[in-house]
């Protein structure tokens, strides 16, 4: 298994880092993993489906437990036929589709990682692996929709989807992670045989149904996925009908049998499904261009499945799984032959297309695939439609089973309309012959893919009895009382076959009566894509406005800002345990020269102060650094003081390399720090810095650890200097952490002023300032 | 030689720090070494670099730093990559993070030598020290050079041209 999804790697790889000189090859290439899943699957598919899951355990961070862990059962090899399957029709189809303008080894190559990941997302046991292959398949998708990066409408959308996507992602890994705490389990297996309740699992829930909304383009989160479509369409048919939208459902799958009955679960899931179906039914019938008609129809199929799987009972989770398998075939069969009269004709606008069906392969395929769509008789989306409706009479779920009831049949009301309208758009008119001597015949490349997989739902359909068998195997991988449904193409005269009847008939009428009004409409723009672009707007603004406030800019403001904190922190600190500090317990000196050597400092540091002159100040600065040090080797403290004379001297020099670029005297002060506050502000400061260290020397409550140092530093880490052997061995790591500040501040001041230089060139070349003038100024970085 | 305008360019003092350099050097090297056993180590020694830069700058100008052998910025890597390889070379035999060794062996002439790999790290902190002190002195000094000798409209002027002599 692990072998598979890294061919997929490998294979996506060499597609994207050979890119210029694959060309043609690549999709031919990556139909090859494709087809190895396919034989492996097979060859394993008889022990999965009696119940024995095939596993795989790598292990990643062992201190974290971490491990990419993979558990292969029944409905993990249905997601893996599908998601191979498919997956290999595409890459044929793609041969046909694209022409060497498109930039077909990326295209390829992203596919392919997208399959690896998402055969690790359907094939994952742990929670973590779960949330990771979920991710990858969103950055795998954002890339495909972005596919045409000039078309500032695709890069929208690709940025659209990939931040909804992305922010469910985050919501499910909290859920998950929420269900790992609560369980104590951290694989999918293990939290459903823990089976834990609570409040914390519900808010579980809640997060992890978030996520799954968001990908599998549940209302309100919907509006991504038609925005998905700038996609190319084999893209579309793969990631964003057949696949990719599924992994909501996935999850939801894998939950819903144990934890359904968990209060938020069952609302949330059907209002959310339903309103998607709804939603999703009504704009279909709105588009004008057949392959968003079919996007919002998958939201509405999405919805549909989603309430299936997600009441969680054994029937419904089998009706479930089956509408997906059944969905998958029919909605990817449609994708295609929208794909391949696109490619053939050169427009997708039902308006506007005439002729396809004198193509007859595409046109009957379309045929066999709306049949599937609008659940016609003997299909296998008529099918699994019945046993849908089976599932949802035969109750169990309460309320939400009524809703989901009325939903669904309201829902396939809307699906048999739009199909019906779909299809005589797409196949209809043929009245114009002039536009039928533009069609050239498309390749078998084209033809074969959809073609099978709308053959395929005729076969599956007529055959009921075993492909229900299979299924009912594989929904017993989700609930063992599955294991015992059915699928019937007959079953007599039953109340569902009645609700079928009549919504293959309302579905006409409403077609029939709605045709004049949606002929020409222009479908509105979504109100939660307007809404989704507010609040992204308002965000980013909102930061401009928050960053705009508070970096004025000022540097006195900065230093006035940090300073009032330290002052601030330390005070607070000292005024909590102030009954420790005892003053009378320091020496007031050790030696005179310690008093006349502190009398000079504080005099030189007078002088700064008082200094008119940036010059003057540097060097009255560095005379009382000097004089610091002095102290230092006083205090029998040779490295310190050795530092802080070479750090003095350093810095003077840099100050006389930037002094030559400030103005000579300092300039006047902010308005808001007059005199008297300024004043204020550094005594305030001085006193709590000071008061700070003389209380910290006497805090002291554990043993010092400059004993145990001085003992180790010589037979451990062989060296007599304990200054030195402390940071380079007993605390070498926050060495290592403060020379990795350092070489960043470097890099930084190297990268501000040759910013600055480039600022000031720039400006010389536009105005011709006379640029002798400028050294006089504060340009760039030192404003 | 680009004098610096108010300073008298003095061919003795030039000619002094050019000779003093490699032995300030050597004297950085040192002290960063013997800073094991005795007051130094990696930060004081890579600061006595940047003190031989400034002596240089202040005597030949800004031509002294442009026609330095390395690039500044490659020694800031270079040490950060020796302090980070040196702390994870005890890894690779099973050791944790930035445990220390200890190699004694004898030399001829010189005796008894005790090597210890924390110096190694302390070596890459001198170079990154020292790396950064001479990228930001080049870096200053190349903008005051600019800013004082007006801008040069020729494009792709680079700093290592020096232009008017």
């Amino acid at each position: 298994m692990l072998l598979l999804l890294l061919a997929y790697g490998t294979t996506a790889a060499v597609c994207l880092v050979g890119h210029r000189r694959l060309g043609a090859a690549a999709f031919p290439l990556a139909t090859l993993p494709h087809l190895a899943t396919l034989v492996w699957l097979v060859s394993v598919a008889g022990g999965v489906l009696d119940g024995t899951p095939v596993t795989a355990e790598l292990a990643w961070v062992d201190a974290l437990d971490l491990s990419i862990t993979l558990r292969l059962d029944g409905f993990g090899l249905l997601m893996g036929l599908l998601v191979a399957g498919i997956g290999a029709l595409v890459s044929v189809f793609s041969v046909g589709y694209f022409s060497a303008d498109h930039d077909r080894a990326r295209i390829a190559g992203l596919l392919t990682a997208f399959a690896g990941a998402m055969l690790g997302l359907v094939w994952s046991d742990g929670l973590l692996t779960l949330f990771v292959f979920w991710e990858l398949t969103s950055v795998a998708s954002f890339l495909l929709i972005g596919t045409d990066d000039r078309s500032a409408t695709a890069r929208a959308a690709a940025l659209r989807a990939l931040l909804v996507t992305g922010t469910g992602g985050l919501s499910l890994l909290a859920g998950l992670i929420l269900l790992g705490i609560a369980s104590g389990e951290w694989t999918i297996s293990g939290v459903l045989a823990a089976d834990p309740t609570g409040g914390l699992v519900s808010a579980a829930l809640v997060l992890v149904l978030f996520g799954t909304a968001t990908k599998s383009a549940q209302v309100p989160f919907q509006f991504w996925l038609p925005g998905a479509m700038a996609a190319p369409t084999p893209v579309s048919a793969y990631l964003h009908s057949a696949t990719m939208v599924k992994a909501g459902i996935v999850v939801v799958a894998r939950l819903a049998p144990v934890f359904a009955d968990d209060a938020p679960w069952r609302p949330i899931i059907v209002v959310c499904g339903v309103a998607s179906i709804l939603l999703g039914g009504v704009r279909s019938l709105r588009q004008q261009d057949a392959k968003l008609a079919l996007a919002h129809g998958t939201v509405s199929q999405l919805g549909l499945i989603m309430v299936l799987v997600g009441l969680g009972t054994p029937a419904t989770t089998f009706a479930g799984v089956a509408v997906l398998l059944a969905h998958a075939l029919f909605k990817a069969s449609w994708f295609l032959s929208v794909g391949a009269v696109d490619h053939v004709t050169g427009t997708r606008d039902l308006r506007r297309l005439h002729g396809v069906r004198r193509l007859p392969v595409l046109a009957a395929t379309i045929v066999l695939a709306a049949a599937s769509m609008a659940a016609i008789p003997p299909t296998l989306g008529f099918v699994t439609k019945e046993g849908a409706l089976e599932a949802l009479l035969e109750g169990g779920a309460g309320w939400t089973g009524t809703l989901a009831l009325v939903g669904v049949v309201a829902g396939s009301v809307l699906t048999v309309a739009y199909t019906i309208r779909l299809a005589v758009g797409v196949l209809g008119n043929d009245t114009d012959g002039s536009h039928a001597n533009e069609l050239h015949t498309p390749g078998p490349a084209l033809l074969v893919p959809p073609a099978l997989l709308a053959a395929a739902g005729l076969v599956a359909g007529l055959a009921a009895a075993p492909v229900g068998g299979f299924l009912a195997r594989v929904a017993a991988s989700l609930d063992p009382a599955a294991g015992d449904s059915a699928l019937y193409l007959w079953h007599g005269l039953t109340p569902a076959l009645g609700l079928s009847a009549l919504v293959l008939a309302g579905g006409f009428g409403l077609w029939w009566i709605s045709r004049p009004a949606t002929r020409e409409a222009a479908a509105p723009r979504s109100a939660s894509t307007v809404a989704y672009d507010r609040a992204y707007e308002a965000l980013l603004s909102g930061s401009r406005r928050i960053t705009g406030s508070t970096q004025s800019g000022s540097l006195p403001l900065y230093l006035g800002i940090v300073l009032l904190s330290i002052a601030a922190a330390t005070g607070a600190a000292l005024a909590v345990d102030r009954g420790l500090l005892d003053v009378s317990s320091f020496p007031i000196a050790n030696s005179p020269l310690e008093v006349a050597i502190c009398l000079v400092t504080a005099l030189s540091s007078l002088g700064v102060i008082l200094a008119r002159q940036r010059f003057g100040a540097a060097l009255a600065l560095g005379g009382s650094g000097y004089l610091l040090a002095l102290v230092f080797l006083l205090q029998g403290a040779p490295d310190l003081a050795v530092t802080q004379f070479l750090v003095e001297t350093v810095t003077v020099a840099v100050y006389v390399l930037v002094l030559a670029r400030l103005p000579q005297r300092f300039s006047s002060a902010p308005a808001w720090a007059p005199l008297g506050v300024r004043i204020a502000l550094s005594v305030v400061v001085g006193l709590s810095v000071a008061g700070f260290a003389l209380h910290a020397s006497t805090a002291r409550e554990a043993p010092s650890v400059a004993e145990e140092y001085l003992r180790r530093s010589e037979p451990e880490a062989g060296g007599r200097n304990v200054v030195n052997v402390i940071l380079v061995d007993f605390r070498g790591f926050d060495t290592l952490g403060e020379i990795t500040v350092l070489a960043i501040a470097g890099a930084g001041v190297v990268n501000l002023v040759a910013a600055a230089r480039r600022e000031q060139r720039r400006k010389h070349l536009d105005d011709g300032t006379d640029v002798e003038d400028l050294s006089g100024r504060s340009p760039g970085v030192w404003r | 030689m680009t004098p610096r305008p108010g300073i008298t360019p003095s061919t003795i003092l030039s000619a002094t720090v050019a000779g003093l350099s490699p032995v300030l050097g050597m004297i950085a090297i040192y002290i960063t070494l013997r800073g094991h056993n005795a007051p130094g180590g990696g930060f004081a020694g890579g600061l006595i670099v940047g003190i031989i830069l400034v002596l240089r700058y202040l005597t030949d100008g800004p031509d002294a730093l442009r026609r330095l052998p390395v690039d500044p910025v490659v020694l800031i890597g270079v040490g950060l990559g020796v302090a980070v390889l040196t702390g994870m070379a005890p890894l690779v035999v099973g050791e944790s993070f930035m445990e220390s060794a200890i190699w004694k062996f004898d030399l001829p002439l010189i005796g008894s030598v005790k090597v210890v790999s924390s110096a190694i790290f302390d070596l890459g902190v001198f170079i990154l020290v020292s790396g950064v002190v001479a990228a930001i002195l080049v870096a200053l000094s190349e903008a005051d050079d600019e800013a004082r000798r007006g801008l040069d409209d020729r494009p792709g002027r680079s700093g290592s041209q020096g232009v008017d002599r």
